[in-house]
């Protein structure tokens, strides 16, 4: 019999060391029944919030099915991408210039890092799109010249400061002003061991910055500079300042002005920001998966 | 000036002095480390002698003085007697040739073993990736840690960890070893697994600079033992004579407390 015990044990018990039993205890799992309680209670009002908007006739849907992919809407969303990804892309170069700066020795870079980050973050962003639109009419004329003495080239501004471009600046600069407290942070998470040992086996600092600190920092810096990128996708209505007329926000906009239908318009831009959102947090996982390798995470929570 | 570098001398280092805002942490340090020697480094805590140590490697810039690194000044161009700092490029390609262990170890933990030990020769000598990879499996194994390529740090335990940074710094080829504490941040039980790694280094006829707390391992692999004290070399010999009968009273009465 104690033999028939052991063949059974050793079957879903790895515990059964040689032969010795060990007895687990057997384990009833515990009651929430507060738990299931609010998940009954959530779903009675999810249920209801879902009838009540669903057969609401103020929404129209009829108007929002034939709107959500209208073509002027889907330009609007192409454009609304564009803005993101470029102005996105400005900020983290700019970003990554002044975090460099900010680690000089030279008090002169320091204190201009500073100075960008003071004014940009300083300022409300409506504000500076509003100058970025009007760069044209500040400046005129833009042009390389000896300071005092004969210009070397020169070109209307309309023509290089045009809206889209008034934007992207515009969102870029505002953006990497955040984005540099962002990677200070991530960099600033980093052992100082780490430059040694690096310094160590006798890599130069550019490389160092590369290999060792940045893949380490990006753990840090992922997950705020999602946030930002996702801000940043909703901050794009606001170039209607610059003016910029392109956007989902503005296209979804002059369709409802034009309809007298407010409501369905907005569900429809709605709806797009939340789908380009949600690839975003997609493409935000991968990356967090792929620079989180060889970290045991085990994030700390209250029992 | 120059005739006085004897190049029989791996490590030479002439008048050191390191000053901290207004703590002077070195204090006219003359140390000598002939080719294929083991110097051990012992002292009290603050004694300057991991100072001392990252001076070698130019962590630590010296304040005056000269580090020679087999004949070689680090660090500086003299020029009519003036000394004018080296690029960063320089001096980086100098610490190549130095290897350097350090008391929490520092791999680099988004890599794992293998990838920490192939980043020197790939990135910094330029090897190939075939090439640092059969370099650096051969150094996992040498550090008896075969089977173990695939591990981050932090599946790894204290004394594989330090094992593999001893591999990493090995993997650069260097003139010199430096050791910074080795197993101080070691449990106990896995502090002789790294120092046979080490001994097992010196009887390979490796020129090394250990800074150690182990008195054992200074009196079993050492044969050059330095005492330091409040940034000093205070006495320094063959290590089984200065543990047998230390002269200096600082150094016995440190030797009564740790041994």
């Amino acid at each position: 019999m104690a033999v028939a015990t052991v063949q059974a044990a050793s079957q879903d018990m790895p515990a059964s060391i040689a032969g010795t039993v060990v007895a687990r205890n057997v384990v009833v799992p515990r009651r929430h029944p507060g738990r299931w309680l609010a998940v009954l209670l959530l779903a009675v009002i999810a249920v209801q919030a879902a009838h009540a908007v669903a057969m609401n006739p103020n929404f129209h849907w009829d108007v929002y099915v034939k709107y959500l992919f209208w073509p002027q809407v889907i330009r609007g969303v192409g454009w609304t991408l564009l803005i993101t990804v470029v102005a996105m892309t400005v900020a983290i170069v700019v970003a990554g210039l002044l975090v460099i700066m900010r680690d000089s020795d030279n008090p002169i870079l320091r204190g201009l890092a500073y100075a960008w980050v003071w004014f940009f973050r300083g300022t409300p962003i409506y504000t500076q799109l509003l100058f970025w639109g009007l760069f044209a009419v500040l400046f005129p004329r833009l042009s390389l010249s000896i300071p005092c003495g004969p210009e070397i080239a020169g070109i209307e501004a309309r023509y290089l400061v045009t809206p889209a471009m008034a934007a992207i600046l515009g969102l870029g600069f505002n953006d990497s002003a955040y984005l540099t407290e962002i990677f200070r942070s991530g960099f600033g998470s980093i052992d100082r061991g780490q430059t040694e040992a690096a310094q160590a086996i006798g890599m130069r600092p550019g490389r160092i910055w590369w290999r060792i600190l940045m893949p380490q920092a990006m753990r840090v810096i992922i997950p705020p500079t999602g946030n930002e990128t996702i801000g940043m996708l909703k901050m794009t209505s606001l170039v209607l300042a610059v003016p910029f007329t392109l956007d989902l926000t503005f296209a979804t906009n002059a369709i409802a002005n034009r309809l007298y239908l407010p409501i369905p318009l907005l569900m429809v831009s709605g709806t797009w920001y939340l789908a380009i959102t949600s690839i975003l947090m997609v493409g935000q996982h991968y990356l967090e998966r792929h620079f989180g390798k060889g970290v045991s995470v085990h994030p700390a929570r209250a029992e | 000036m120059d005739a006085a570098i004897d190049t029989n001398f791996c490590v030479e280092m002439q008048n050191i002095h390191k000053f901290y805002g207004p703590v002077h942490a070195l204090r006219g340090v003359d140390l000598r480390v002939r080719r294929g020697e083991v110097c051990v480094a012992i002292g009290p805590s603050g004694s300057g002698k991991s100072t001392l140590l990252r001076c070698v490697n130019q962590l630590e810039g010296i304040s005056t003085g000269r580090v020679f690194l087999n004949g070689e000044l680090q660090g500086f161009i003299e020029r009519d007697s003036r000394f004018h700092p080296l690029a960063t490029g320089t001096v980086a390609a100098q610490r190549r040739r130095t290897g350097m262990v350090f008391q929490r170890f520092n791999l680099f933990p988004h890599m794992t073993a293998l990838q920490n030990i192939m980043e020197g020769p790939l990135q910094v000598k330029g090897w190939t990736r075939e090439r640092s990879r059969a370099k650096a499996l051969d150094l996992l194994q040498r550090v008896g840690l075969k089977g173990f390529e695939g591990r981050y740090p932090s599946q790894l335990s204290g004394g594989q960890q330090q094992r593999v940074a001893i591999a990493r710094a090995l993997a650069m080829e260097p003139e010199v070893m430096l050791f910074d504490e080795p197993t101080s941040a070691l449990d106990p039980e896995l502090v002789g697994e790294v120092l046979d790694v080490i001994k097992d280094l010196a009887r390979s006829g490796m020129t090394m600079v250990v800074v150690t707390h182990e008195i054992g391992f200074a009196r079993e692999a050492g044969n050059h033992l330095v005492f330091m004290d409040e940034g000093m070399i205070v006495e320094e010999g063959p290590p089984r004579e200065i543990l047998a009968n230390p002269t200096n009273p600082r150094t016995r009465a440190f030797l009564s407390k740790v041994l």
